[in-house]
Formats: C-alpha cells, structure tokens, sequence
C-alpha cells in the first residue's frame, strides 16, 4: 500500500521531485563553487600579518558560523530590501530575487566554513616545509604556491567534498522563502496529495540518493590522491 | 682569520617574550672553517643558527654576510639564503615531490637553470652520496639516513657558500647516523664552510677545526677542537662534557 502510493506519487509528480532536486543542486554547486573563492579569499585574510584583516575574516567566520543558517536567509531576503538593498529582475529568469537570495544566502554561509576546512589544511602541513623552502631562497608566496598549497590541498579537498554534501542537505531551508527546490516541490505535492508520509519518503530517498554518491565520488577521488603520492 | 672572514655576528641577541635565549653574541666565521656548535638543551644553539639565515629574527645585533648587514630591513634576505645552505633535523624534503624534483626546484625556479642542466647536476650530486637509485623515489619511501643525505645534496644544488646543520643526526636511527655524518666529513674535505649543531661529540672534535660551547644563551668557549675538548676551562663545558662523553 505504502509503496504503491510511493509509485503513484513517482510516476504522476515525478518531474516535480525532479525538477525540486536540479534546482537543490543548481544551488548547491553555485554556493559552494562561490563560497570556495571567497572562502580561501577569507582564509588568506584570516591568515594575515595585517591585524585588522585578520579580525574582519575572523569575525566573519564566528558570525556566520555562530548563527543559523535561517536566520541569514530571511535577513538577506527580507531584511535587506527593507534596507533597501535588493536584487534586480531579470526577464529570462523567472523569481530571480528570490533565487539570487538564497543563493547568496548559501554561498556567504559556505564561505565561512570552507574558510575554515582552508586554513586548517595549509596549518596542517608541517611547518618545516615552508621553513625548508625559504631556506633556499624561495620567496614566501613561491615557497606556499609550489611546497605547501599542493600538500595542503590532499588535506582541502576531502572536507571541502563533505562540504558540498553537507550544503546539499542544508539547502533545503531555502524552500522557506520559496524556492523551488526538492523540499518546496515535495511540499506542493504533499498538500496536493495528502500523501504526507510517501512525499517525505521520496524526498528523503532523493535526497540519500545524491548525498550518497557524491560522497563515494569524493572517497574514491581521495584514494586516487592517496595512491598518487606512492 | 679576517682576510677571508665570510659570515660576522655582532652583538646578537634573541629573547622570546620574557626569555632572553641568545644574551649579546659576537664571533665570526672564515671561509672553509668547520665549526661545531655544541652546548646543553635549550642552551640556544639551534636558535643561534636558525639567526644566521633569518629563519629566526634576531631582536637586536648584526649579521654580516660577505660583508652585507642581513639583518638590515632593505636587504634582500633571499637572495642571502641561496647562498647559505641549510640542513634541518627533521631532513624537510618537500613531500609533495620526487627526489630528483626536490633538488632541482631551487635552482631551475629561483637562478633560472636549464632544467635538463641541473638534472645532469643532481645526478653528478646524488652519486657522491649514493643514492642515485632513488631518484625518482618520494620521502615517504626514503630511511631517515637517505633523507638526510638528499637534504644535503638539495642544500649544496644552490652551490652555497656556508652550510648549516641544525642536529643534522639527531633525529636518525643510531645505526643510520654513520652514513651521515659521512657524508658531511666528505663536504668538510672540499673545503665547504659548515657551522653544525650538533651532539655528535666525535664529529666536532676530529671533523670540525673549532668548537663553541655555547650555554645559557652566551658562548662560553670558543677553541680549536681539539684544544677545547683535551683543555676545556669552563666549569660548565668541564661538567657537560663529563656527561656526554
């Protein structure tokens, strides 16, 4: 009985699931991608000689990892406009404020801890490699980009894959402010239906489905690097 | 000495918050010298070293290198160090790279050289310690003893005026400091001008023409080796050899 409710919703509502789960991923990728550049942007900050820059990333950091996630979201989408700060229309894309919201939402939230997964995988390599390096001759910037950032990066990597992951799941609170990602798109079908158990049931399946490969994708890049190194 | 005096301390003094680890040093070295450095823990000879090529940043003093202040803020301390070769107790090959890439990156990167020339180099390098096998070979595959003697051959690619040893075997198997030190002995031959931190009694009294004692942060004896060990005079040298001896 259950199962087949399950299937109905599936063959019925199915483009629904699927096109919640693409516009999930759509957010995720852009969030982490972004959060990415600005999180080693950040990390760099917080890792400078230049006091105030260190305290602005580290402020940065503790804020957005010291508050929810839903809170950030509702600022940025409701609070900034009220402030005066939006973002534009654009015709091709349909909702673009609302979508552009919750992507910046993600992306600033992302940055504050792939700034962390950074920073603690370049102080993860041993000192005594930059100290070797300079003792040759290699200027600071030259020593990090050819000795330490490739070691640093077997450390970055990795986490930065459970960051993705971990942002895929917690994407879904932008469905709060109408997004249409899987859980909005699970929710429509669920008033629709009534069919609450089966919904959140697909929803869940969809969700384990994607999480679950990409973290196999990133622990067979890891014993790829790994096996690298022999 | 002073005609061809290649590296000059004056008046070096290094604290560390409240700590004051080197108390006012001055001493010089010569060209071709091979100078041991021994003293107790925490008597300030790794700090002393690590002074020399600015690892460390000395908090008052002078270093004069061929002549040149170092410590002086418009001086270019890189280009300072590729002529002062340094070898580290935890060897510090660079992980990420071969052998052969190890050597060759400080000189095809910083002094432009021909790859395939400093490849040539490497191996003419690699074969006076002889592991000329191990090219291609990554540190996480290499002994102690054979790091060691690539961070050495790694150091003398930059063709250095002075090497520095910071406890080059202290971090080594007892049976795999033999080959080290070696090594090391072949350099002091060529005429290399080393100044080595070391425990290795024997090394500084038979390889090295000089001694320093140095405790407490000051140099307490500074003589020719073989005078300082059969004559020392500081009841603190007296006393610390008795003990390692």
């Amino acid at each position: 009985m259950f199962f087949e409710t399950v299937w109905k919703l599936i063959t019925r509502y199915g483009h629904f699931f699927t096109e919640g789960l693409r516009n999930t991923l759509i957010i995720a990728v852009v969030a982490v991608v972004a959060g990415t550049f600005l999180g080693a942007l950040m990390a760099l900050m917080r890792m400078s000689k230049v006091t105030p820059l260190r305290w602005l990333a580290t402020a940065y950091i503790e804020f957005f990892r010291g508050t929810p996630l839903m809170v950030q979201l509702m600022f940025i989408f409701y609070g900034l406009p009220m402030i005066g700060v939006s973002f534009p229309e654009i015709s091709f894309i349909p909702d673009f404020p609302r979508f552009m919201a919750g992507i910046v939402a993600m992306s600033l939230n992302s940055c504050a801890y792939v700034a962390e997964v950074i920073r603690s995988g370049i102080q993860a390599v041993d000192p005594g490699q930059m100290e070797a390096a300079r003792s040759l001759g290699f200027r600071k910037g030259e020593a990090m980009r050819i000795v330490v950032l490739p070691q640093a990066i077997r450390n970055i990597l990795p986490a930065l894959g459970n960051e993705f992951v971990t942002v895929i799941k917690e994407s879904s609170v932008v469905s709060v402010i109408g997004i249409a990602d899987l859980m909005y798109r699970t929710n429509g079908v669920k008033a629709k239906t009534y069919n609450t158990l089966e919904c959140l049931f697909v929803a869940a399946i969809l969700y384990f489905i994607t999480t679950f490969f990409f973290s196999k994708l990133i622990s067979f890049a890891e014993r790829r690097m790994a096996h690298e190194r022999k | 000495m002073s005609g061809n005096e290649l590296l000059r301390v004056e008046h070096l003094t290094k604290t560390f918050g409240k700590l004051t680890v080197l108390n006012d040093i001055s001493t010089s070295f010569a060209a071709h010298e091979v100078v041991s450095v021994i003293g107790p823990s925490g008597g300030g000879k790794s700090t002393f070293l690590r002074c020399l090529n600015l690892l460390e940043q000395p908090s008052s003093g002078h270093i004069l290198f061929d002549g040149v202040d170092i410590c002086d803020k418009k001086t270019d301390i890189n280009l300072h160090r590729q002529k002062m070769g340094m070898v580290f107790q935890q060897f510090n090959l660079f992980n990420n790279m071969n052998v052969l890439k190890n050597m060759i990156a400080a000189p095809v990167k910083i002094l432009h050289m021909d790859p395939e020339q400093a490849k040539e180099k490497a191996l003419g390098l690699i074969r006076r310690v002889g592991l000329e096998d191990k090219l291609e070979s990554y540190p996480s595959q290499l002994s102690g003893g054979q790091k060691q003697r690539i961070a050495i051959v790694r150091a003398l690619m930059m063709d250095p005026e002075v090497m520095l040893f910071d406890e080059p075997t202290s971090a080594l198997d007892p049976e795999m400091i033999g080959e080290v030190l070696e090594v090391m002995k072949n350099l002091a031959q060529t005429g290399m001008t080393m100044i080595v931190v070391t425990h290795e009694m024997r090394f500084a009294r038979e390889v090295s023409s000089r001694t320093i004692f140095l405790d407490g942060g000051v140099i307490a004896e500074d003589k020719p080796s073989h005078e300082l060990f059969d004559r020392p005079q500081n009841p603190r040298l007296i006393s610390f050899l008795q003990k390692v001896l």
